[in-house]
């Protein structure tokens, strides 16, 4: 076996890790470890002269291991990888220790935060010596796209990959395509019509020789990886049919909050309090009316229902505040002797052409009136016919702090978005996972907000955050050009982490068999061992865990890997030397 | 001088170590004491791996998974959780007090209950004081 040759690269990450870890101290404790060749510190080691650091060492000292000390995996392996490949080693001769995000950051004792730092710099050298190289596996992209969800943001992005001539599957839970906006009557800020707007991309879709739609039909199941998923699909006359394709695009869209919740507005008691989604269907149908069907006198219109609170929804809904100014215009317009009454915590007014709405708005004697949304949101009553409006709304005015009293006929609650109720099921059939609030997390919330940290699936639209149509269908967009991309390039490169049997040591148990949550092992009679299938096998390392012999190794993280990893981590050897 | 305990903590890549670098983006902060390693899948966590932890002379074992039904892939916390209930009562015969491991969910946006996770373990762990198996080991064997 050929001497085995590490290089150590520790990095300051500018200040954020060596205002906490000693880095100098580091190198010092772990430049003397067995089979250490080369060990630095450096103040950038991501940038372009530390790759080169490391290259150059790697040639001019013949390393054959890697280990940088820097930020989480999770953001820089990759591009540590590329450069080994790049110096003509195995990618897969590397290991990272996570310094920054799980040391530096969260710690604030320097001299326990570098002692941590050097073991988990030992571990990783512990850990690298075992590490072996592996091969990429090249996998073809099946060409086909599935999309689920025929909304807004859905047939966006199915049309400019249909449009590429590319085939896509669209799947639809409802009967009818156009999703949330074909509910909407006009669009802010420059009151196109929704219908208008959303009609002839139905009908594009719907005409469209590459897109087959399926409707309604819901996703039960997604098996593959990558390039190569499928699924099958119930028809309603009982058949089945079977989809092949190499990308997903998660569009699933969004619901409207259930203001009954908030007790203080009486929705559902008081039949003249109405939801932002019901004052536009009464728009649409072209009469702004109160449950007896008259016309009222005072509208008041109360925003951030069930948004920008702890109780309901932390978030800002972003798109409910240029709705309510449309309303207001819609109201003012429909009926020009009638008061209006906005009741807002924090006008919103960013994007294009927002500002300009708001401004056009406060000349058309709309009367906007400041709640407190933590402490004080509005109480709306009944006057039980006792005065002449039938609705009283009570809050203290932020601006004059006097308590007010607004009369209102009708009543427009500005609701929520919040992520559609399938998204708990969609995130487990598409192997995505949601934050804290729902939505589903984005493979990173800057760099990559399209993308999610399961290959080949995108997220678009309201499924993602709440945002409005153009924003939704630049992200449908943008997700068609990821895949179109990889359609374009035919193939793609994947790690081969799979499970492997030693046949030698295999007892033919088959305990390994019943973990597997792929079937991705079974077992081989004649020879009476089990047998890994690599094409369907993830990774995950479970079957490696229940193994009584010790036959299955998941490569990556085999035993002796992780167990020299354990080692060197609580190495006695690991400390802190005061200067 | 104070005790200070020695906690290694398994980590599954999908939720709990993105967890725990989120609790590091949002700078919250927590105890030193705690040393992560990353499997793929909480059930990579082999028992093996947690006694060798013992032996090397850990004194707390911290066991991190998604929650239950979102699981990257699909069951391996279940199994995680078979495992941790067995060497509970193995760590009993052992003499080992069963509170030295613990198993918990923590999700990719649950930065704040890693921290919080990593401060009450590493309070137990001080609590219970150095586990003394290392000695044991070295001592009989």
């Amino acid at each position: 076996m050929e001497e085995i040759k590490i290089g150590v690269y520790v990095c300051w990450c500018g200040t954020n890790i060596a205002k906490m870890v000693d880095v100098d101290q580091v190198v010092d404790q772990i430049k003397f470890l067995p089979d250490v060749a080369v060990a630095r510190n450096y103040k950038y080691m991501c940038s372009d002269p530390g790759q080169d650091m490391i290259i150059r060492d790697i040639k001019q000292h013949h390393l054959n291991r890697v280990v940088v000390a820097a930020c989480s995996p999770r953001i820089h392996e990759l591009t540590f990888r590329k450069a080994l490949a790049k110096a003509g080693l195995n990618p897969m001769m590397f290991q990272m220790a996570n310094i920054r995000e799980q040391v530096a950051w969260v710690h604030t004792d320097r001299e326990k935060a570098t002692k941590k730092a050097v073991s988990l710099v030992h571990a990783a050298i512990n850990r690298v010596k075992w590490h072996e190289s592996l091969d990429k596996r090249t996998i073809e992209v099946n060409p086909a796209t599935l999309v689920i969800g025929g909304g807004v943001a859905g047939m966006s992005a199915a049309l400019e990959i249909a449009n590429a001539g590319k085939q896509v599957y669209l799947v639809e839970k409802s009967k009818k395509l156009g999703g949330y906006a074909a509910q909407l009557d006009l669009t802010f800020p420059h009151f196109y019509s929704a219908r208008q707007l959303i009609k002839p991309m139905i009908r594009h879709v719907e005409d469209h020789k590459n897109i087959r739609i399926f409707k309604p039909m819901q996703i039960n199941q997604i098996f593959g990886y990558m390039g190569n998923f499928q699924s099958t699909l119930q028809l309603a006359n009982g058949d089945e049919t079977k989809l092949k394709f190499g990308n997903i695009i998660v569009a699933t869209g969004l619901q409207p909050f259930d203001p009954s919740e908030i007790t203080s507005y009486n929705y559902g008691k008081l039949p003249d309090v109405v939801t932002s989604l019901e004052f536009e269907k009464m728009l649409a149908k072209g009469r702004i009316e109160t449950c007896e069907g008259k016309e009222p006198k005072n509208v008041a219109i109360i925003h951030c229902v069930g948004s920008r609170n702890a109780n309901y929804h932390e978030y800002c809904s972003r798109t409910c505040c240029m709705t309510a100014l449309k309303f207001a215009n819609q109201i003012r317009s429909a009926l020009p002797e009638s008061n209006i009454f906005d009741l807002y915590a924090d006008m919103r007014s960013f994007g294009k052409g927002c500002e300009e709405l708001y401004t056009q708005t406060s000349r058309k004697n709309v009367i906007f009136l400041r709640f407190d949304q933590q402490n004080g949101l509005p109480e709306i009553r009944s006057t039980n016919g006792e005065e002449a409006v039938s609705m009283l709304i009570e809050f203290t005015e932020q601006f004059s702090k006097e308590q007010v009293e607004v009369p209102a006929d009708l009543v427009i609650l500005m609701v929520a978005m919040e992520s559609h109720a399938d998204a708990k099921d969609i995130s487990h059939i598409a192997g995505i996972s949601m934050c804290g609030n729902s939505f589903f997390i984005e493979k990173h919330p800057k760099l990559d907000p399209v993308a999610t940290t399961s290959d080949g699936v995108f997220i678009v639209g309201t499924c993602q955050a709440p945002k409005d149509i153009p924003d939704s269908i630049s992200q449908a967009k943008a997700a068609a050009a990821r895949v179109l991309a990889t359609i374009h390039v035919g193939t793609i490169e994947v790690d081969v982490i799979t499970a492997t049997v030693n046949e030698d040591i295999c007892c033919g148990c088959q305990t390994c068999v019943s973990v597997c949550p792929y079937k991705a092992i079974s077992f081989n009679k004649e020879k009476g061992v089990s047998e890994v299938n690599e094409i369907l096998c993830k990774g995950c390392g479970t079957c490696g865990s229940t193994c009584p012999t010790g036959a299955i190794r998941s490569r990556h993280f085999t035993d002796q890997q992780i167990l020299s990893q354990i080692q060197g981590l609580l190495s006695p050897d690991n400390k802190f030397e005061k200067m | 001088m104070d005790f200070e305990p020695t906690i290694v903590s398994f980590l599954c890549n999908w939720c709990s170590y993105t967890g725990a670098d989120l609790a590091g983006t949002s700078r919250m902060k927590y105890s030193p004491n705690i040393r992560i390693i990353r499997v793929m899948c909480s059930g990579r966590i082999d028992p093996t791996f947690v006694l060798e932890a013992f032996k090397n002379g850990a004194d707390g074992v911290l066991l991190c998974g998604c929650h239950p039904g979102d699981c990257h892939y699909q069951s391996g916390n279940y199994k995680c959780l078979r495992r941790y209930n067995m060497l509970k009562k193995y760590f009993v015969q052992l003499g080992i007090r069963p509170e030295r491991i613990r198993l918990d969910w923590i999700s990719a946006s649950e930065g704040k209950q890693f921290a919080n996770l990593a401060d009450s373990f590493t309070e137990t762990i001080r609590h219970l004081g150095p586990c003394k198996i290392k000695n044991v080991i070295e001592t009989y064997t």
